[in-house]
């Protein structure tokens, strides 16, 4: 392991160590206020209060952050209203990337879909879009996932549950029947650092047959680590270095190639699914995308090139306050760190833009139709703290992928807030809450502290290939079902006001059939009507690029064209990189 | 029956999902049984590791929708081989309550959801197992 380097914090301290501060509020005011405060405290608030000043919500992926009963100017009396906050859209962008933020653009309502085969999915893309939707959001079935042809073997029962089946360019095209690649933006859950490098090219192989020029597309692709070697539980593992090595090889490539494309969404959602706080997964994420960039620096490329397009992907869960100020949080923490710890020039670098998906473990079995309620509530917490685009979880996720009439109300829960709240119409509306302002400053410390803890144990891959992470995970949630089956954490309906009688069921959806023996259909004919000498080729040239260093992605598209299957490609993956097995978790 | 309840614990088929198979292996751990736990496995190897660890339940978890098409095939298989009297089979993870039922039609001794307590699953295992030993006693 390299010597001792200086953190992220130890440098951010050095260089801030000497801004002069501004105070916003007059000392003489702040000291009569003190004394009025503890007047007040003296007298009209219960020593029942007094005794319990500071009381910490319990809430599902809950960050156990103290509250004061009531929030004054005292809170935070150093405010310093240019320093802290600003204007939106200017450093330190704690109020908005954009000036205007929802006036000049709304944020997108990207609902995931994704089940069966291609033809279903582009039903329901179609269907979402027709009723408003703004943005396109592909999920992919586990088999896809996991890097396995529909017709393997380990598929066998799995093709088209919980997400699309995609084997090849052909399925691509298939899922995006109808769609102008080149007027709507696309996110493509591909999860993996080494999934990304399979299906993206299999979507850029696609525009080209369709004559859409590549600087024409937008979207986003997910591409992390995170995913690919700490949430999942997998049959087959590549290294997390070699893991990590795709995920820069996608970056690159993409900025080079695809300029308008998002091509990294640091995770965010599904490690907090699996089970963190909300500060560890904004810690994780920075971690994951300060090494990123060290990385793509030591590949000689300028910082400012890959930091502009940077984005992350966050879960919204209960604690509602919790989740506006960490939002505001991070998006001065990012500021901070691309601009002091990696001197960027351009303000574009600087943006922490993100896409939020309400939480899905916070959904409950019982009384589905609550999840509606508490769906609503996250999604609004994230509009007041200022995301860039959203999907609702649906009521009946608890169960199974979303009902069309689920996936509806899901999109109309954001409609309603963007249309008839008028809330979108102020920007940053609840800046300069005294509470608000207090939990933002505090999150932000803690989540700087919790990305020192990661970088001085060596960095983010090593911390996920010592399994430090994986640990960290196993003991927050089963603490935290510990205190759900206590009580301390109260679920209406589940635990606390729980029904008498047993409500009527709700619609559940119903995969529709056939989906396997078509794809594995598809897959024969592939196979039979494909040039195999290229493929064969295309295959082996991938598997020499990824020994010597190269970047794997010229290669993975060449794969794509000649029409390999996402199975082919992971089997080159495996077979250069060898096999790894995380740490196990209890 | 002497002795600890045997448990394997699996992912069934392709499942991404670990955090509901994690903490139920602790639970039962905790419980006082003894636990095994494979990742990742198909009907067939589910039942040929339950053979070689001569346990006394299963378990497999799935939310990727599978649960009919694969938890089907694991029951098959059992009764390939023999097991489905001896062995308890559960299943948990995530899928509509009218499966839960159907799986229990075709073999499954237990169904357990999100929500699911401790206390349910581990005394509804106990309970299976009490019954099945009282069946083989006859």
């Amino acid at each position: 392991m390299a010597e001792k380097k200086i953190t992220t914090k130890e440098i951010l301290e050095a260089k801030l160590a000497d801004r002069k501060r501004t105070p916003l509020y007059n000392p003489d005011v702040l000291e009569k206020l003190r004394q009025e405060f503890e007047q007040w405290r003296n007298t009209t608030v219960h020593e029942e209060d007094r005794k319990n000043w500071h009381v910490t919500p319990r809430t599902i992926l809950g960050s156990d952050i103290p509250r004061e009963m009531l929030y004054t100017p005292l809170s935070n009396p150093d405010f310093d209203y240019m320093q802290d906050l600003g204007y939106s859209g200017q450093e330190p962008f704690t109020r908005g990337i954009h000036a205007n933020m929802y006036r000049g653009k709304e944020f997108t309502m990207r609902q995931l879909t994704g089940f069966g085969g291609p033809e279903e999915t582009n039903q329901r893309i179609k269907f979402m879009l027709a009723h408003g939707g703004t943005g396109i959001n592909v999920l992919f079935d586990l088999p896809t996932i996991q890097m396995y042809d529909s017709d393997d073997p380990i598929s066998k029962g799995q093709v088209g549950m919980s997400g699309v089946a995609i084997d090849s360019v052909e399925d691509m095209d298939l899922v995006f029947k109808d769609i102008p690649l080149d007027k709507v933006t696309i996110s493509l859950v591909t999860h993996y650092p080494s999934n990304t490098a399979i299906l993206f090219p299999m979507y850029l192989a696609l525009a080209e047959r369709r004559g859409i020029p590549w600087d024409k597309l937008r979207g986003s692709v997910q591409n992390d680590i995170t995913l690919e070697e700490v949430v999942r539980s997998g049959p087959e593992y590549i290294p997390p270095k070699d893991c990590f090595r795709i995920q820069c090889d996608n970056i690159e490539f993409i900025r080079q190639n695809i300029p308008l494309w998002n091509f990294i969404t640091y995770n965010g959602y599904n490690l907090r699914e699996f089970g963190t706080s909300g500060v560890t997964e904004m810690a994780v994420a920075l971690a994951n995308a300060i090494e990123t960039i060290e990385e793509m620096l030591r590949r000689g490329h300028d910082v400012d090139w890959v930091a502009e397009r940077i984005a992350f992907f966050w879960s919204p869960a209960s604690d509602f306050f919790e989740e506006v100020a960490r939002i505001r949080a991070i998006r001065r923490l990012w500021y901070k760190i691309t601009k002091y710890r990696f001197d960027v020039k351009n303000p574009r670098s600087m943006w922490m833009r993100c896409h939020a998906q309400t939480s899905g473990v916070s959904l409950m079995r019982e009384e589905p139709l609550n999840n509606i309620i508490r769906a609503a509530y996250q999604a609004l917490a994230v509009v007041l703290g200022g995301v860039q685009s959203i999907h609702v979880d649906s009521y009946d996720e608890a169960y199974s992928v979303p009902t069309e009439e689920a996936a509806l109300l899901s999109l109309r829960t954001q409609q309603i807030i963007q249309t008839e709240t008028g809330i979108t119409e102020v920007v940053d509306p609840l800046g300069g809450s005294f509470y608000v302002e207090a939990l933002t400053n505090d999150i932000e410390t803690r989540i700087l502290e919790e990305v020192d803890e990661i970088e001085k144990m060596g960095g983010y891959v090593t911390a996920i290939d010592k399994g430090w992470l994986h640990k960290k995970i196993a003991e927050y949630f089963y603490n935290e079902r510990k205190m759900i089956e206590k009580g301390d954490i109260k679920i209406v309906g589940y635990n606390i006001y729980k029904a008498p009688v047993e409500l009527p069921p709700i619609n559940v959806f119903r995969y529709p059939e056939g989906v396997e023996k078509r794809q594995e259909a598809r897959l024969a004919r592939l196979r039979e009507q494909r040039d195999n000498e290229k493929v064969n080729a295309a295959l082996t040239a991938l598997g020499d690029a990824c020994r010597r260093g190269e970047n794997v992605v010229p290669y993975t598209l060449q794969c794509a064209k000649v029409c390999c299957t996402e199975g082919e490609i992971f089997k080159v993956f495996k077979k250069a990189f060898g096999l790894w097995r995380p740490h196990v978790l209890w | 029956m002497a002795g600890k309840i045997k448990v394997l614990l699996s992912k069934l088929g392709l499942d991404v999902h670990n955090r509901g198979l994690i903490t139920v292996a602790k639970e039962l751990r905790d419980a006082g049984m003894e636990v095994v736990v494979i990742g990742n496995s198909l009907p067939k190897e589910i039942i040929n590791t339950a053979i070689q660890e001569d346990v006394d339940v299963i378990g497999v978890s799935s939310l990727g929708g599978a649960h009919l098409t694969l938890g089907g095939e694991l029951i098959e298989e059992a009764k390939r081989e023999g097991l489905k009297e001896r062995i308890a089979f559960i299943m948990g993870g995530v899928f509509p309550p009218a499966d839960g039922i159907k799986l229990q039609e075709i073999g499954f001794d237990a169904t357990f959801t999100p929500g699911a307590t401790r206390e349910e699953i581990v005394s509804s295992i106990r309970k299976i197992i009490s019954q099945k030993v009282d069946r083989s006693i006859d």
